[in-house]
């Protein structure tokens, strides 16, 4: 009888104890499932690639950020909303007046490789006509390694 | 009394894992992490430019003075580089450009070329002081990425901040 109880207890020994796993899985994933409806994913446009200086900003995919996306020449997004180009200053200038923070009065601009700069310049144009003075060119950043330090003499 | 004894020995043997099985719980968890985990981006980064804001038609432009120390970086129709009238190869080799930029910063450190206002600022670092202001303009037909090229180009160099001409562009 004792003997039979000791091999039932050395059975359950040799399990993995996953509670502690568990636990911390479950806290991961419900920090990824608060954090994700924050963030906005706006449209997939083609933007510059490998670009060595870039700041990293966390506010561009935040709900609240004013992201301007032109994946194509003469499309404009305001998040994921198509806009025409008459629309585009009243919208932006409807989420201008929920920014009380001076330093938070950023527009970004998602803008494809292949978009002609003009186009670019005229969305400038309708935002600086609303008062910004400070726009963010949203653009890939290089992965390491590959960094190249231009050469000073 | 033999009864007591005999019970957790019996239940041992009956009830052999009073254990739920969680594999299929860690399983489930495990794809949903993933998920989540693939669905939020990371890191997304972008260049900070400023554009000048809108001026009063009626201001007399005449008064203001050019600064001395306007750097422009002009890319021509043809995707040529011009640092204010000198030529800096073209918009795929944009190392001629950042050597350049990152000279002249050097030499106004020397000289203290500081930026209008901060003359007396001695509160701040040098490399804060000296006018790095850059204009990047180009032709409107010009893709931006070309024009993104040479933006990261100069911010390579320590340009801060980066402006871009809007008006009057070919």
């Amino acid at each position: 009888m004792g003997m039979s109880a000791g091999g039932g207890g050395g059975g359950l020994q040799s399990e993995i104890n996953v509670t502690p796993m568990v636990d911390i899985m479950l806290v991961l994933l419900i920090i990824f499932m608060v954090v994700t409806p924050f963030l906005q994913q706006g449209i997939t446009v083609a933007l510059p690639k490998n670009m060595n200086n870039p700041e990293v900003d966390p506010n561009i995919i935040k709900e609240s950020s004013i992201v301007i996306s032109i994946p194509n020449d003469g499309e404009y997004y305001l998040a994921k909303k198509r806009l025409a180009k008459e629309q585009l200053a009243d919208e932006v200038d409807k989420m201008l007046k929920g920014i009380k923070n001076e330093q938070d009065r950023i527009v970004y601009i998602k803008s494809g490789v292949g978009v002609s700069y003009g186009d670019v310049v005229n969305v400038i144009n309708e935002v600086r006509k609303l008062g910004v003075d400070k726009i963010g060119l949203v653009a890939d950043k290089k992965k390491k390694g590959g960094a190249v330090v231009p050469a000073t003499s | 009394m033999s009864a007591f004894a005999d019970e957790p020995a019996k239940r041992s043997s009956t009830t052999a894992e009073p254990y739920i099985n969680v594999t299929p719980l860690i399983d489930v968890l495990l794809v949903l992490l993933i998920i989540f985990m693939v669905v939020t981006p990371l890191k997304p980064s972008r260049f900070k430019a400023d554009i000048p804001t809108q001026r009063d038609p009626n201001e007399d432009l005449s008064k203001l003075k050019p600064n001395p120390l306007t750097l422009v970086v002009t890319i021509s129709p043809d995707l040529q580089l011009k640092l204010n009238a000198d030529n800096m190869g073209s918009v795929n080799d944009t190392g001629t450009l950042s050597t350049r930029l990152s000279q002249v910063f050097k030499e106004r450190l020397q000289t203290r070329a500081y930026k209008v206002g901060m003359e007396n600022r001695t509160d701040l670092k040098d490399e804060e002081r000296i006018e790095k202001t850059v204009f990047v303009k180009a032709p409107r037909a010009t893709k931006y990425g070309d024009v993104v090229k040479v933006i990261d180009a100069i911010k390579g160099a320590g340009a801060s901040p980066v402006g871009l001409q809007v008006d009057d562009l070919p």
